[in-house]
């Protein structure tokens, strides 16, 4: 199994004070996946999201990504490992123009040395222009390019975010509560939004709050609670775990 | 402007600002025929150019840096020393001056740039203070508060440049490419990068940016052309001494771009041009002429929060500039400066 | 058996450290209810010194309503200070925007800017020189305190400094302002939820801090017999210092602070040529910010 995995967490553990907010959990991603991450409030999520992307390290147990141990690795040398993300609360750039804040995607996964900028740069700067215009046109958003990102609605701030993770051409993508905020109209658009994402072969990890959209689009959910992995299955068993209902807290959320 | 081919107005207004700047300018100062005006011309253009170098940390990656006149400075007595203790000219002093400022800055900038906002902020006025210290003390290097006179004048490759006119346009010209090099680094993807530090520093770096490495090398960069400012101005005066580098002059330079927008490369230009040209309009106020500086910073603060030519308007301005190449129908050249 | 000359320079210190305290103090308490920096703290300090010079001048009062009119001049002042750099860009009310990025950068160059307009404007009333004081005000003539030789100005500005220090504790711990004042910087929507006037509060936290700021401007002014338009600028920075090494909240750790960095510069004087003493300061500072972020004295916030 060891090295096959694209991302793979073995006993990893993060303490904060006397807290253990996430308590050995194993899991893993493999290529070409669309996995979920659920979990009640407070069960870990946003730790063990920290964990992956590199924004906390783990006090204790390893993270693997593409086959390299990524612990304690700064958040932008495992974005440049080939790791896009999203942030719960929407962090745009807010005075910078759409296209520009999608380009900062491709701008961070590409060498960013000054000298390319001041002589020439050519074909950098060919590079991140396609990457952006590609990961705009993926999003829906070539229309609004030259719109100063302050000014879109909230929805389409999602797929901003989306978009800018997109231009970083990333092996995975992980996409933290994407639909938080959404109706259900928006939310269905959106499911078929990462579903044309993973069959155009990207390999998804979706983390929420919320059962339905995972349960609706993704193959296998891992289930958190309390800082530990309760349950890692396809949807339909995670439905009928007795385990996952009861840290629902009677399993009527969806 | 119908007519042009969009992609020509670039080239248009690049070539009208040079047209300005190496003919119609220096044509009416000859038609003045007064050392004076030279003097303010030169002045203002090495003030541009300072201002230019603070807008790339301060207005487009959101350092807020308060000790820049003394990395100016550091420039200055690099320019005077090498030239009165090594005998060198100007065509040496000017690129290490400029580098001996950059190594500076890069050396205090390694342990300071992890602090953040105001942290990085009072840093920096206290390694400008430092410096300044330096220079106003240690006798035996700066000659102290005596300041340095330069015995030799501006020159290229042994060329005597140092007549009223040609002086203008040594000065002219190393301002002109050193804006043309800061418009590369702010108006490309790099700029992009830099911005998004401003933006989000911590979502930056999970886009892959180098936040740590960038704010290094944008305060080294910004330091480098605030040198070469510093050689231009030793050796188009002949004189140089601390007072002209001391925490004021870095609040000037900080007020020519908060006056002109913070972000915005043009704003910084007009800054510099309205703090230097304004008091020179307004002689006969005398004394007043200081207290305008922080008036029209207060000001510009309160009423124009955004400069007069903010990031946003400057964003608009760049996109009907530039924008041509950044549309996809365009020849493919990306946001690089074509 | 100590040499005398430590003794001296130690007692130098402590009331130069004292000064820096009552200006500490002001950052402190204006760091503490809207999270930014007061640039034209100095400059309160300057007009404490020019208030007293002027009274002095004008018409000869005793020692003690000197004093009195510059703390007046620094309550006005502070008072002045907060309507026209602060207040205009508190223009919302809750607690993103009171503690915003925004308002923080906006004030920080408006109080800069305000610092240059009062500079600038105590120049051309009375010219960048240092002002001349009549003999008979000046707080410097010496002492024998046993083996060592001190300055009246040295137990004077001991003295009030000491004095002003348990008027403030008493007045934080004790009085109705100073509760609101803590409540604020403590947390200022829930003051506010609880029926603190916190516009009202921010004001009275300039009048006192900046009162505490022209006292130290005054007395230093009368001991060194050196006023002038530019006089706040040094010591400003170096209550700056005192402040963060005092882990910014701390109002106790800014007095430390103060004094250590006092002494020190002080005793340093022992060693380099008095121009390089300054630099005391900055090492200091930055010394604390590489290896303190939180202050010397434990938390603080977060600043990297």
């Amino acid at each position: 199994m060891n090295g096959t995995h694209l991302l793979e967490i073995a006993g990893a553990s993060r303490r904060f004070g006397g807290v253990l907010a996430v308590d050995r959990v194993d899991a893993h991603v493999d290529e070409g996946e669309l996995v979920g991450l659920i979990g009640p409030n407070g069960a870990g999520k946003t730790t063990l999201f920290n964990l992956i992307s590199g924004f906390t390290p783990p006090s204790a147990g390893t993270i693997r990504f593409r086959g390299r141990t990524i612990n304690g690795l700064r958040p932008n040398q495992v974005a440049r490992l080939g790791m896009g993300r999203t942030f719960q609360n929407l962090r745009i750039f807010p005075n910078m123009s759409v296209f520009d804040n999608v380009s900062v995607g491709a701008v961070g996964t590409l060498p960013q040395g000054p000298f390319g900028a001041l002589f020439g740069g050519r074909d950098r700067a060919r590079r991140i222009s396609e990457r952006t215009w590609a990961a705009l046109e993926t999003a829906g958003l070539t229309g609004v390019a030259d719109e100063l990102a302050a000014n879109l609605s909230y929805g389409r701030r999602k797929y901003l975010e989306i978009a800018r993770a997109l231009a970083m051409e990333p092996a995975f993508l992980i996409l933290d509560e994407p639909a938080a905020g959404l109706n259900d109209t928006e939310t269905a658009d959106l499911a078929a939004f990462i579903r044309r994402l993973h069959a155009g072969g990207l390999t998804i990890m979706l983390v929420e709050h919320d059962m339905t959209l995972v349960m609706g689009i993704c193959q296998r959910v891992v289930v958190l609670a309390s800082g530990r992995k309760i349950a890692d299955a396809p949807p339909d068993a995670v439905r009928r775990d007795p385990g996952v209902l009861e840290a629902y807290l009677g399993g009527d959320e969806e | 402007m119908s007519g042009f081919d969009a992609r020509m107005r670039p080239l248009a207004v690049r070539a009208g600002l040079a047209l300005l700047l190496f003919a119609v300018l220096p044509a009416v100062l000859a038609g003045f025929d007064r050392s004076y005006y030279y003097q303010v011309a030169n002045l203002a253009l090495i003030f541009v150019l300072l201002a230019a170098s603070l807008q790339l940390v301060t207005g487009v990656a959101g350092l807020l840096h308060l000790g820049h006149a003394a990395f100016y400075g550091v420039g200055a007595y690099a320019a005077a020393l090498l030239s009165t203790e090594l005998g060198l000219g100007f065509t040496v002093t000017l690129p290490l001056a400029g580098l001996i400022a950059a190594v500076i800055a890069l050396l205090v900038a390694l342990p300071t740039m992890r602090l953040v906002s105001i942290y990085f902020a009072v840093a920096t006025l206290a390694i400008g203070q430092m410096l300044y210290l330096v220079m106003l003390n240690w006798v035996g290097l700066t000659k102290g508060p005596n300041g340095i006179v330069l015995t030799r004048g501006l020159e290229l490759f042994g060329f005597d440049l140092s007549g009223r006119l040609a002086t203008y346009y040594t000065v002219a010209g190393v301002v002109a490419l050193s804006l043309v090099a800061l418009g590369r680094l702010s108006h490309s993807y790099y700029g992009n990068a830099l911005r998004s530090i401003r933006e989000d520093d911590q979502c930056a770096d999970a886009m892959g940016v180098r936040t740590a490495r960038l704010k290094m090398e944008v305060f080294t960069l910004s330091a480098f052309f605030a040198g070469v400012a510093g050689a231009l101005w030793a050796h188009m005066t002949g004189y140089i001494s601390p007072g002209d580098f001391d925490f004021g002059e870095s609040i000037l330079i900080l007020a020519m771009i908060v006056v002109g927008g913070l972000g915005s490369l043009p704003g910084a230009a007009i800054g510099a041009l309205v703090l230097i040209l304004l008091p020179e309009v307004l002689r006969d106020l005398g004394d007043f002429r200081n207290i305008m500086v922080g008036l029209v910073m207060f000001g510009c603060i309160l009423f124009l929060p955004k400069g007069l030519m903010g990031e946003v308007s400057a964003l608009r301005l760049a996109r009907q500039q530039f924008g041509a190449a950044w549309r996809r129908t365009g020849n493919g050249v990306g946001i690089g400066w074509r | 058996m100590i040499d005398p000359y430590y003794l001296q320079q130690l007692a130098i210190g402590l009331s130069l450290g004292m000064t820096y305290a009552l200006m500490a103090i002001g950052f402190t308490l204006i760091f503490g209810v809207l999270n930014v920096v007061n640039f034209a703290h100095g400059e309160v300090y300057t007009i404490g010194a020019f208030a007293g010079l002027v009274a002095i001048t004008a018409f000869a009062p005793p020692f003690l309503a000197v004093l009195f009119l510059a703390l007046a001049a620094g309550a006005a002042a502070g008072f002045s200070l907060e309507r026209i750099a602060f207040r205009p860009f508190r223009r919302f009310t809750d607690e993103a925007s009171l503690k915003s990025r925004a308002m923080r950068e906006s004030t920080l160059l408006s109080s800069l800017a305000v610092s240059i307009v009062v500079r600038e404007a105590l120049e051309i009333v009375f010219g960048s020189e240092m002002q001349p004081l009549p003999f008979e005000y000046m707080i410097n003539a010496p002492v024998q305190a046993g083996p060592v030789t001190l300055a009246t100005g040295d137990l004077i500005i001991f003295g009030v400094a000491a004095a002003m220090l348990a008027g403030l504790q008493y007045m934080l711990k004790r009085t109705r302002i100073g509760l609101s004042i803590r409540a604020v910087s403590n947390n200022p929507l829930g003051a506010r939820y609880v029926g603190i006037n916190t516009d009202r509060t921010i004001v009275m936290t300039f009048v006192v801090g900046s009162t505490m700021g022209a006292a130290a401007g005054i007395l230093v002014g009368l001991y060194y017999g050196a006023i002038f338009p530019a006089m706040g600028f040094i010591p400003g920075v170096k209550a700056f210092v005192a402040m963060v090494m005092g882990g910014l909240s701390s109002i106790p750790g800014a007095v430390i602070s103060a004094l250590i960095l006092g002494v020190s510069e002080s005793m340093a004087t022992t060693f380099l040529a008095s121009g390089w003493a300054d630099m005391v300061a900055y090492g200091f500072l930055i010394l604390t910010l590489v290896f303190f972020p939180s202050g010397l004295f434990g938390a603080g916030r977060e600043r990297v």
